[in-house]
């Protein structure tokens, strides 16, 4: 137990004595002194209080920008003049034979054509990463960002995508990043849950909640989704007729009662549910203020293209960064819709412009105000889909788009230690399979963890018979592209 | 798992994988298309060598296998390929097992040797790399060929006939130990007791003194029907001063309906019940009849094996009744992926693996689970076995392909009420009509045509006379395609078939008439095939019995046989461990050699042989158990037995449990007097907070119930996999993704915000504080009397109740000075209730009545 556990259980014991004006040894002290096993929270404490890591950390925090629905690298990053060459011409055989994509029997009925982008690139910064016309506020800040290309992971479809991303398994009922992180190592916010998740755009991302369970690490690690309106936590505010003072004393209340039945029972579980109760009335202080735009300096406000009181991606990207100001862990954010298939809504014309304007100028300025906060080494931004798209375009209803593409897609950080301005891996000329090493998507699950101190090895939990890990069987650390 | 291919990229997707040093070798090697079977010939091309037999090979040939093969295959082949670790199922410790081949099939072509999948591997002509660490010398490889040509001369030795493990406890057949005598005491009550002092007498340890009556009736009553007493039931059992008084209420209990629905509630969660289908559309699918099926067996004590046999296998019985069919929905629970784009036979795969996995941990306690990708690490189940295991399970009449998507809920069962019935008779009448009056129609065009063209009448379209020639008949579609009054009666038919009624209807299991080949999945791939496989069971369990067929339901009676020493105590322990908190095997879901060993195993074994005994009946042991003076135990702490057994697993006493989360609903709802007692039916929707389902793709409409429904038990709120009911998330309700045989108890601040702050609670308090008022006389301390029994099932400490008038006075104080606040509190119980006109004091007895249903023992089963 470190420090700060060990004060916080000791604060505990002294109210609870204090309170109750009872001696020591009227209680059984073994019962309440008695340590359990790593990662169990002692009586008393919370279960999100800070954990030592396996080594010490590097950053603090991780704020995750998901691009629901499979960004298309070829219209945004992945400048690929040969691909032009090829526009309108067959995939080539080996693009398709043995291959398996989504809507297999449309997709690949007729031979599908190879799509250049119609898209301008120019490179950008010292760096000279190539951005598209469709994202000229991150281009602006193109030396604060790692590429990492020729990403790969392990299946075609949102939803399944989706949960390997976020937990290292296809299906449902594992935990999610944000779990593991926080059950390995706790959160900073005594006030916050650790993992919070956030979301804009016309529609929740796929497979919903299974993306941010703590499977069957305990449900404190689950990711608390925050509204972007109205109270930002289920139940947050105290019922309409309840004063400040009311809740107070209404707490107190239920405190005294409890201490009186800890002592008479002597389960740990009441020292556990009084202090869960106290953090309840903390966050229902804090929350309030914790959403308050308008606290932010009018520039602030303008960098995001933030709104105090409306729903968006900007107002999301602001809320991360006063989340982790205020210790939260693992911020997540979801913003649909990126599934440009093709097709009068999905298509790669003015439906990706809309969404590339709803979140450029934000992505923009998280990492710019990040940094002269001085919060960008000890924050890691990762901005993701669940795949990327294919090179060969996807007609639909005479409207061009791209398939889902699982092979080889593209993703930026920014922060947490990384070395900015570079690229880590690549792809062919067509943009089709990944040219060097292959990157996936534990390896990328082992270098988050690594930032946090923790060995992806080591950071696992017996379930079915089996230790499981966020990285399942795979994970190397992505040493290139840390500082 | 890392699979290395010459070009970087992957060319088939990879199934779920787990650890294995082993595999890692090969699958670094392995191609993934290449799947050379080979075949054995018998006879037919004559090869003296061959036929000779490992006992028929000269002396020369056998020195030439101890000099030159056996070092070879010692030092570089069976450090992965040996009886134990069977690396892709194939060993190469004896002649047989090389010929037997592993999970790619056989490994030796005895027709044409030069082509084995053994030679190319070793040659590494091919994409299999054999061995991993490096490829062997040329005169190595000269030699294993050499020894192919000439027969694979060996001499015979027989291979180990068990794998690691299969003498561990939980394998051998269940005993029936006899209580011991010395341990009768005049505190034990029954054989478990005897069990339980025995071993506490061994640490020099006494048990706790029963609890109180009122505690105990709580008890039992939250643990057998997730109901505390009412007070009537708890007056009734003080009153009772009979020595069996005890005995007769749980008796009463196990005869009360709500028994069914606290005990179906656990094995839903193993049943992973939800009411949508999981991954991305999460759609709401039929299915709920299995869950009242559910209850209804367990109310009327189905034996467990019955209970089994007709959830694995019910449409597989001789004249299946309609209540078998609907069992079978046990299976059909598993998540379904529905969205745009998929390949069926992925997920459907995906399905009968949840099956697997499921059927181990629900009756046999093991991570069966483990063994899809490679053989068990642990314990005795190979790969092949897995696939044996899933070949009972593969052959369910279920889509597996694109053009069957509008049927993906297939099979399904129809189960109509008379009403719906009747509406569906009175459409079918009129689709009927349309039918007939669309072919009057179309006959009296074709009247008209075929007396001007003078030749042969046409059959009616929609009749679809099978001898009409396509040619003909899609000619006089196309013309009657231009007809108005055709277009119009066809419009009308169209728009009727729309509206077919809906009938109640619940998703069944139904096999194929062949069954469905299965293969190795190598990796866990389901692209992958590797040997086919028939249906079977593992080795180091009983063999399935000869009069069985080796079909489902054939597995479903092997589960459930007498000699098939695990389910028995797999589910004795699930039970034992809902009433202490923990089983007497820690690990419920993991019996292998990897769980824990069991604390008492002589009463493990005592129960699982009674259990049997008893005709499987599940009643029985509950009674058994609830009756015994260890279930009566004080959960009081005890400093002497926590220093020598912290984490109570000699049971000197009971345990203090956090009540499940829909149980803190119906608490509430029963202390308020809201609940409504209904048994089964279709799910309901009670108040959810705002936006707690826009989480997901589809913001599905909560349409909030009114009357009855609205205040239903938690178990019939309609979940959905994607966005469950938050107070029911937040208090660790399952989310149906896989079979929970534990639920986690945690402890947090959001469920404090849940009982602190939600509607839902508010309503209960406000209601709640109402039935005081009602029911007790109208001082304070009569109130809070009335609010602790009719919450806690006890009376206000003299402390407690000072404590609590003093927050009220403060309320009320509050309430006077502060009408506006009071309103609101009080809502339209002020209006309407005995108290109307005093706003204040509805509100602030609201207010006290919040306090006591967030306290840790109204929260807790002690």
């Amino acid at each position: 137990m470190d420090l700060e556990q060990r004060i916080l259980q000791l604060e505990t014991r002294r109210h609870f004595f204090r309170n109750c004006g009872l001696g020591v040894g009227k209680i059984a002290l073994g019962t309440l002194m008695a340590e359990r096993l790593a990662h169990t929270a002692p009586a008393g404490v919370s279960p999100l209080a800070a954990k030592k890591p396996h080594f010490p950390a590097k950053i603090k925090s991780i704020i995750y920008l998901f691009m629901a629905g499979g960004p298309s690298q070829f219209e945004l990053f992945d400048y690929k003049p040969e691909l032009q060459k090829f526009d309108g011409k067959p995939a080539p055989d080996s693009f398709l034979k043995g291959k398996r994509f989504a809507f297999m029997d449309t997709f690949t009925k007729d031979v599908p054509k190879m799509l250049g982008t119609k898209r301008a690139f120019k490179q950008y910064g010292q760096s000279g990463a190539y951005f598209s016309e469709l994202l000229p506020h991150t281009a602006a800040v193109a030396d604060d960002l790692v590429f990492l290309r020729g990403v790969s992971t392990e299946n075609f479809n949102h939803g399944p995508a989706k949960m390997f991303t976020n937990t290292g398994f296809t299906r449902a009922g594992r935990p999610s990043m944000g779990a593991w992180i926080t059950y390995g190592i706790g959160s900073e916010g005594m006030d916050l849950p650790g993992f919070v998740v956030l979301q804009s755009g016309p529609r929740g991302p796929r497979s919903g909640a299974a993306l941010w369970s703590s499977g069957f690490l305990p449900t404190a690690y689950q990711g608390v989704p925050f509204r972007s309106t109205g109270d930002p936590i289920l139940d947050l505010s105290s019922p309409n007729g309840v004063s400040l003072a009311h809740q107070k004393d209404a707490l107190d209340a239920i405190g005294d009662l409890n201490r009186a039945h800890l002592l008479e029972t002597g389960d740990d579980e009441i020292a556990t549910r009084i202090a869960s109760y106290e953090m309840a009335f903390r966050m229902q202080s804090s929350g309030p203020e914790l959403i308050d735009l308008g606290k932010e300096s009018k520039d602030t406000l303008a960098m995001y293209g933030a709104e105090p009181g409306k729903g968006s991606f900007a107002n999301n990207c602001l809320l991360a960064r006063r989340l982790v100001e205020r210790g939260v862990r693992f911020v997540q954010l979801y913003h649909s819709d990126w599934d440009h298939h093709g097709g009068p809504t999905q298509n790669l014309g003015a439906p990706l412009e809309q969404v590339t304007r709803e979140i450029d100028q934000p992505c923009a300025a998280l990492v710019r105000d990040l940094k002269q906060r001085g919060m960008l080494d000890e924050t890691l931004v990762i901005w993701s889909g669940e795949f990327g798209r294919t090179p060969m375009g996807e007609v639909r209803e005479a409207q061009v788009g791209r398939n889902h593409h699982i092979d080889a897609y593209t993703l930026w950080m920014a922060g947490g230690g990384t070395r900015p301005g570079i690229t880590v891996g690549g792809t062919d000329e067509l943009g089709f399979s990944p040219a060097e090493e292959r990157i996936e998507v534990h390896d990328i699950h082992a270098t988050i963890l690594h930032q946090l101190g923790l060995d992806h090895t080591k950071l696992t939990h017996k379930f079915q018979g089996r230790d499981f890990r966020l990285t399942d069987v795979g994970g190397k650390i992505l040493k290139k592209l840390l500082a | 798992m890392r699979v290395l291919l010459k070009s970087p990229v992957r060319s088939q997707p990879r199934g779920n994988t787990c650890y294995n040093p082993a595999i890692d070798h090969v699958m670094k090697s392995a191609s993934s298309k290449s799947l050379l079977v080979a075949v054995i010939a018998i006879g037919c091309t004559p090869a003296p060598a061959w036929q000779a037999g490992p006992n028929g090979f000269s002396p020369e040939a056998i020195q030439f296998f101890e000099s030159k093969v056996r070092p070879i295959l010692a030092t570089k082949c069976q450090i992965c390929h040996n009886e134990k670790t069977r690396t892709s199922g194939l060993s190469l410790e004896t002649r047989a097992s090389l010929l037997a081949g592993g999970n790619r099939g056989a490994v030796v072509d005895t027709n044409s040797p030069a082509k084995s999948v053994f030679l190319t591997a070793i040659t590494q002509s091919g994409d299999l790399k054999m061995p991993p660490t490096g490829k062997l010398k040329a005169e190595e490889i000269a030699d294993l060929e050499n020894w192919i040509k000439i027969g694979l001369p060996w001499p015979e030795k027989t291979a180990k006939a068990t794998r690691s493990g299969a003498d561990h406890w939980s394998f051998k057949p269940v005993t029936r130990p006899e209580p011991p005598p010395a341990s009768k005491t005049a505190w034990t009550r029954n054989p478990i007791d005897q069990f339980i002092v025995r071993k506490l007498a061994e640490k020099n340890l006494k048990p706790s003194p029963e609890a109180g009556r009122r505690t105990l009736l709580r008890r039992v009553s939250l643990d057998l029907t997730g109901l505390p007493p009412t007070l009537e039931q708890m007056s009734a059992f003080l009153a009772d001063t009979a020595p069996d008084a005890y005995e007769r209420a749980v008796d009463g209990l196990l005869a009360s309906p709500h028994y069914g629905e606290r005990w179906a509630r656990h094995w839903l969660d193993i049943a992973r019940y939800a009411d949508t289908d999981g991954y991305t559309i999460d759609a709401p699918r039929d299915i709920w009849k299995y869950r009242d099926w559910v209850i209804n067996a367990i109310n009327r004590d189905l034996p467990f094996d019955q209970f089994t046999i007709d959830q694995m296998a019910g449409d597989l019985l001789p004249n299946p009744t309609q209540d078998q069919l609907i069992a079978t929905g046990f299976h059909r629970n598993t998540p379904s992926n529905f969205e745009g784009g998929i390949d069926f036979e992925q997920y459907r795969v995906e399905a009968v693996v949840d099956r697997v996995s499921t059927t181990g941990a629900a009756f046999l306690g093991l991570t069966l689970g483990c063994a899809r990708c490679h053989d068990h690490k642990y314990d005795p189940v190979s790969q092949r076995e897995f696939y044996q295991i899933y070949a009972f399970l593969n052959s369910v009449d279920e889509v597996d392909d694109e053009k069957n998507r509008k049927n993906f809920n297939q099979p399904m069962l129809e189960l109509p009420t008379p009403e719906e019935s009747a509406r569906r008779a009175a459409w079918t009448a009129q689709r009927d009509a349309l039918n007939a009056e669309l072919a009057a129609y179309e006959k009296s065009i074709t009247g008209d045509r075929d007396q001007a063209r003078t030749g042969p009448a046409q059959p009616s379209l929609s009749g679809g006379d099978p001898a009409s020639p396509a040619a003909s008949d899609s000619v006089v579609r196309a013309s009657f395609s231009e007809d108005p009054g055709w277009k119009e009666r066809k419009a009308n038919l169209a728009a009727l078939q729309r509206r077919m009624p809906k009938v109640t209807s619940t998703m069944v299991m139904r096999e194929l008439p062949k069954p469905r080949e299965s293969y190795i999945h190598l990796g866990g791939d389901f692209i992958r095939k590797g040997a086919p496989v028939s249906p079977g069971v593992p080795a180091f369990l009983p063999p399935l019995s000869e009069s069985q067929k080796a079909d489902r339901l054939g597995f479903a009676r092997w589960l459930v046989d007498r000699r098939n020493p695990l389910t028995s105590r797999v589910t004795v322990n699930r039970m034992w461990q809902r009433y202490f908190g923990k089983g007497l095997v820690d690990t419920e879901n993991d019996f292998g050699t990897q769980g824990d060993n069991p604390t008492h195993p002589e009463l493990l074994d005592w129960l699982a042989s009674e259990f049997m005994d008893r005709a499987w009946s599940q009643k029985a042991i509950h009674r058994l158990i609830v009756t015994s003076a260890t279930y009566r135990q004080s959960s009081r702490n005890r400093s002497d037995a926590a220093a020598i057994d912290p984490d109570n697993r000699l049971l000197a006493r009971q345990t203090r449990l956090r009540l499940d989360a829909e149980i803190i609903r119906d608490s509430a709802l029963l202390s308020s007097g809201l609940l409504a007692r209904a048994v089964g039916g279709p799910g309901v929707y009670p108040p959810i907070p705002a936006g707690a389902t826009s989480v997901t793709q589809v913001d599905r409409v909560w349409k909030t119930s009114t009357g009855p429904d609205r205040y239903r038990r938690g178990m019939y709120t309609f979940f959905q996999r994607s966005a469950g009911h938050p107070a029911l998330i937040v208090f660790d309700a399952p989310d149906g993704a896989s079979a929970v045989t534990r639920r986690v108890r945690s402890n947090t601040p959001l469920q404090a915000l849940t009982t602190l702050n939600d509607q839902a609670f508010i309503e209960f308090s406000r209601t709640l504080a109402e039935r005081v008022s009602k029911e007790a006389g109208p001082s304070p301390d009569e109130r809070m009397n009335r609010l602790f029994l009719l919450t806690l099932g006890r009376q206000p400490t003299v402390e407690e109740s000072q404590r609590m008038k003093r927050f009220l006075s403060l309320r009320l104080d509050e309430f006077q000075s502060d009408p506006e606040s009071a309103k609101t509190l009080a809502a339209d119980v002020a209006a309407t209730g005995n108290e109307s006109g005093n706003t204040a004091q509805v509100a602030a007895w609201a207010s006290v009545a919040r306090v006591v249903l967030n306290l840790d023992e109204f929260l807790t089963r002690e």
